[in-house]
């Protein structure tokens, strides 16, 4: 082992240790594991949302060439019913003739080439009875339940009706959003390889050990003949996150057939064999002082749920640890439709709730005269507002004070429609930017090698967040070593369990159970530097929860926006973001996180939008030409900061999650510029041209 | 993505093809570029039986200059119009069109006659044909008419052209005072909303002026209010031309799709119908 000195990895810019295997093509994703003769299989999905299969008629499509078998719920095998999570729906594939939405698997046609499964999967003609459908959950809001999702569905504190009485200026106003779909470039995919009993899935996954345990379970096979690899991702952003019915399907497909089975979903199958952000209503009343002083605080939700399963999006949660207030209450709910069932999304809940939030409050400095920011920083809560417990760290008022400087905001007119370029009319907006923490309870080993090489074993994954580079930078750090000298193995059931890829979570979980094997091997070598036998540590990260810290990370987010004045196109000329997020282990591929986050505040803001045909339950584009993402073109000038913090109490490494953070504020910001461009307040996400006319 | 079966004939001339338009009827369909016929049979939304390409019939690919302006046999190629001094001088609303149909591999193999017969509501063309008052030579095997292109475009993926006939020529008046603008789809660059107009100046007056809208109703059609509002307008003052603009959607249900919806259609027909009047004005 080579010692280095003066030389600390972590915190400086590093590139991804992993960069040439994904611009080379090496890089092996689900879908491009070799098979030795393997089955294809492709989905059929019902065309109607709501009713009953009558019957099939499969003689053309089991006498079409190559066909090998096709699965419904006529000769499906029983699975064992399973709780969400891990399951992304609780309501399991081809068990009964019932249909709870549009695309609904209703069978699995599987062949010997990918064409002749297509083929008869378009062969397969089934007779439905139809049920009445409720699709549109915005015409049923008071047919609401509450429902338990990862978030409390109410709180509250102090009194806001009497706040809101008191109040010398009110805002009460209510914001949509849309239903958006996550469309990863990688669509999702599972090889499955049944073998002399033992199951080995190649998937797409943001949570291996998830797939793992649900798929063994129902199934009915035990955990340890299940292995889930799944060492390239490309793109999850929650989608992936938990165990969907087709990951389950080629499972059993394989085990029924006794041969590998490869499903590889088509774009279009994709916006329903997994979850998606719904849309939501949000109505905030605001309550404040003629000074700018909040004295009550409203925020309720509405979001569509499925038949099925319950999920909830929690989108009144801003508000619960955003700014001081005496009197703060949140209030999610639910609505059944004929829908699949949601799931979370870049970035969930919070992410959702900003838009409402943070426009609301623009729209309360509007009215009182006030500079956006200073209304910020006049609320500033030192403290959580709901539970009232001090911040493991917080480091907003900088990315207030930084954001401003950096973006220029003093040069912003405070009368909308008075910056002006030619035709083109120039908006200043800023939003703040709130994200819960969460930890997972995660595992490492580590290993020295006779000559010097490190290589770190963890069950995680990478999902294009950089743990490739960021884990392997954490243990050359705490060995002291180069970091071309660690490799990592990960995204493996074999390895040692590390949680889920999602909730920005990966790198302070997987990193301290790293840091931990680390300091073990760094123990057990005595101050050796060398070995002449592999010599292997093993770490593991529990996180404790305390009712005594909030934890959240933070941001300050600034945006320019164009409209021309005729078109009138929206677009974003540049955004300065500044972040309270904890240590930074990689500045580099931090930076790409948020970067990445903030191009999805632009989807969210201007573009995505999953249309749905309110009659048929279907959504009209199921297409990347239909569901339109931000292209390089609408992404410009985007600047990132990082407060330099260690937050100590969040993890071993002083580090917090960045993965979302970067989504949250940037469409509040984007709308509010709008309003500072145009004068024109839109209230219905995203912010189209036409709702600018 | 694969066409159903089909059979392919490519006649040496007009006679020819008629002899199979008559044997094979409403199974068969011409050919010519193909840029608008292959992606439909693709998605099997044309099953056609057998295709006729009528691509190498001698002489109906020319640009002729004459007297009276311009006669452009079917055949010619988006490009070829783009790139013809002819054209850009004596209909440069129609060279303005051809340059943006597309990509260039469309432009190259793209025919003026067949995204012409073909009728597509969102096609550049009809606009350009009916701002410059364009007659189209249509042919059979009895002889030929000639159809004003006020009388040619009728709906949807509808036009006066029967299935025994063929588009053959298209004759345009000099029309130098013209354009062509369009605010494209930005994936199929199909106009979301296209305007021509062809101007009639006397000094720095707008005598009279035609202007054609693609993109927004079923089929391309003449803004009629606003070409009348236009009449003795000052070709500079713009304000004053957009005003004459305001209603150039009057009347036509306009098309919704997940892209734009009707209502910004319409009001994109009086932004970009300002934008072409302008534009044929200093020209």
């Amino acid at each position: 082992m080579t010692a280095v000195v003066g030389r600390a990895v972590v915190g400086t810019p590093t590139s991804r240790l992993d960069g040439r295997e994904k611009v080379s093509g090496e890089a092996r994703y689900a879908a491009d594991w070799p098979f030795e003769n393997p089955l294809y299989g492709v989905l059929v999905q019902s065309s109607i949302p709501s009713g009953r299969i009558d019957s099939f008629d499969l003689a053309a499509a089991e006498s079409a060439p190559g066909v090998a078998r096709i699965f419904t719920h006529l000769n499906a095998p029983r699975l064992v019913p399973m709780d969400s999570p891990p399951l992304g729906q609780t309501f399991l594939p081809l068990q009964s003739d019932r249909i709870d939405y549009e695309g609904q698997h209703v069978a699995l046609v599987i062949a010997e080439t990918l064409e002749q499964a297509q083929h008869a999967a378009r062969l397969v003609r089934v007779v439905y009875e139809r049920g009445p459908a409720r699709i549109d959950f915005r015409a049923h809001l008071t047919d609401e339940i509450e429902v338990q999702g990862f978030f409390p569905a109410d709180t509250s504190t102090g009194d806001v009706s009497a706040g809101l009485g008191g109040a010398d200026v009110k805002i009460d106003v209510t914001y949509r959003t849309a239903d958006r779909h996550h469309v990863p470039i990688e669509p999702s995919a599972t090889l499955a390889d049944w073998r002399d009993g033992k199951l080995t899935l190649y998937d797409a996954a943001q949570w291996v050990h998830g797939v793992r345990i649900a798929v063994a379970h129902v199934l009915g096979i035990p955990l340890d003949d299940v292995r889930v690899i799944s060492k390239f991702v490309g793109g999850g952003f929650g989608c992936k996150g938990f165990v969907w019915p087709h990951q389950i399907l080629a499972a059993m497909a394989s085990r029924e057939l006794g041969r590998p089975v490869k499903l590889v979903l088509s774009r279009a199958h994709t916006f329903t064999a997994h979850g998606y952000q719904t849309a939501s209503e949000q109505r905030v009343v605001l309550g404040a002082t003629r000074d700018g002083r909040f004295v009550a605080i409203r925020h309720h939700s509405w979001t569509p749920t499925a038949i099925s399963d319950d999920y909830l999006e929690t989108c009144a949660t801003p508000a619960r640890a955003s700014y001081a207030s005496g009197a703060i209450e949140t209030r999610n709910r639910a609505v059944r439709v004929n829908r699949g069932v949601p799931t979370p999304m870049r970035a969930p809940h919070e992410g959702v709730g900003a838009v409402a939030f943070e426009c609301a409050l623009d729209e309360l400095a509007y009215a009182l005269g006030v500079d956006p920011l200073e209304m910020r920083l006049r609320n500033y809560a030192e403290r959580d507002p709901t539970t009232g417990t001090p911040f493991s760290q917080k480091n907003l008022r900088e990315c207030y004070r930084i954001g401003a400087e950096r973006f220029g905001w003093a040069r912003r007119s405070p009368v909308p429609g008075t910056m002006r370029d030619g035709d083109t009319l120039i908006g200043y907006g800023m939003a703040g930017a709130v994200m819960f923490t969460v930890r997972m309870p995660s595992t490492a080993r580590i290993t020295l090698h006779p000559g010097g090489d490190v290589v770190i074993e963890t069950a995680t994954q990478d999902i294009g967040g950089g743990q490739y580079t960021i884990l392997p930078m954490i243990a050359a750090d705490a060995l002291g070593v180069p970091v071309e000298r660690v490799r990592i193995v990960l995204g493996d059931t074999a390895l040692p369990d590390a949680g889920g890829t999602f909730g920005s979570s990966s790198t302070m979980s997987a990193g301290s159970a790293v840091f931990t094997a680390a300091q073990e091997l760094k123990r057990l070598l005595g101050g050796r530097r060398s070995v002449s036998q592999p010599l292997t540590a093993e770490g593991k990260f529990q996180p404790e929860h305390s009712d005594a810290l909030s934890m959240f990370t933070f941001g300050a987010v600034f945006a320019e926006v164009h409209v021309d004045r005729d078109l009138p196109t929206p677009r974003v000329a540049r955004i300065t973001g500044v972040y309270s997020a904890g240590r930074i282990i990689n500045p580099k591929t931090a930076r790409s996180q948020i970067i990445g986050g903030m191009t999805w505040g632009i989807g969210q803001a201007l573009l995505e939008a999953s249309e749905l045909d309110l009659g048929l339950g279907r959504y009209l584009s199921k297409n990347l030409a239909g569901y339109v993402v931000p292209a390089c073109a609408d992404v410009r000038e985007l600047d990132v900061t990082f407060i330099e913090e260690v937050d100590e109490h969040a993890s071993l490494l002083g580090a917090k999650g960045i993965g979302e953070l970067g989504a949250v504020g940037v469409a509040a910001a984007i709308g509010n510029a709008i309003y500072h461009a145009t004068g024109t307040r839109v209230r219905d996400f995203p912010i189209r041209p036409e709702r600018l006319l | 993505m694969i066409p159903s079966a089909f059979d392919y004939a490519r006649p040496e001339n007009l006679q020819d093809a008629f002899a199979l338009l008559a044997e094979h009827g409403d199974e068969a369909k011409l050919i010519a570029g193909g840029h608008s016929l292959l992606p439909m049979m693709k998605l099997r939304l044309a099953t056609p039986s057998i295709l006729i390409d009528i691509s190498r019939i001698d002489g109906l690919a020319g640009i002729d200059a004459t007297r009276d302006g311009l006669k452009l046999g079917a055949l010619v190629t988006h490009a070829a119009l783009a790139a013809s001094e002819q054209v850009r001088k004596l209909a440069p609303a129609l060279a303005d069109a051809a340059a943006q149909i597309g990509d260039t591999q469309v432009r190259n193999r793209g025919t003026l006659g067949g995204a012409c017969a073909h009728g597509d509501p969102a096609a550049d063309y009809p606009a350009v044909l009916l701002a410059l008052g364009a007659r189209l030579r249509i042919a059979k095997k009895g002889g030929e008419t000639v159809k004003e292109a006020d009388d040619f475009f009728r709906g949807m993926f509808e036009t006066a052209l029967e299935g025994d006939a063929i588009l053959t020529e298209i004759a345009l008046g000099p029309a130098p005072h013209s354009a062509y603008v369009k605010f494209p789809h930005p994936a199929s660059h199909y106009a979301v909303v296209g305007v021509a107009a062809k101007l009639e100046l006397q000094g720095a007056k707008i005598a009279s002026a035609r202007v054609a809208i693609t993109g927004v109703g079923d089929s391309a059609f003449r803004a009629k209010s606003v070409e009348k509002a236009l009449s003795g307008v000052d070709a500079g003052d713009a304000a004053a031309i957009r005003s004459a603009c305001i209603d150039a959607a009057a009347g036509i249900e306009a098309r919704s799709d997940v892209f734009a919806s009707g209502s910004y259609r319409a009001a994109m027909a009086a932004v970009y119908a300002a934008r072409a009047v302008t534009a044929a004005a200093i020209r």
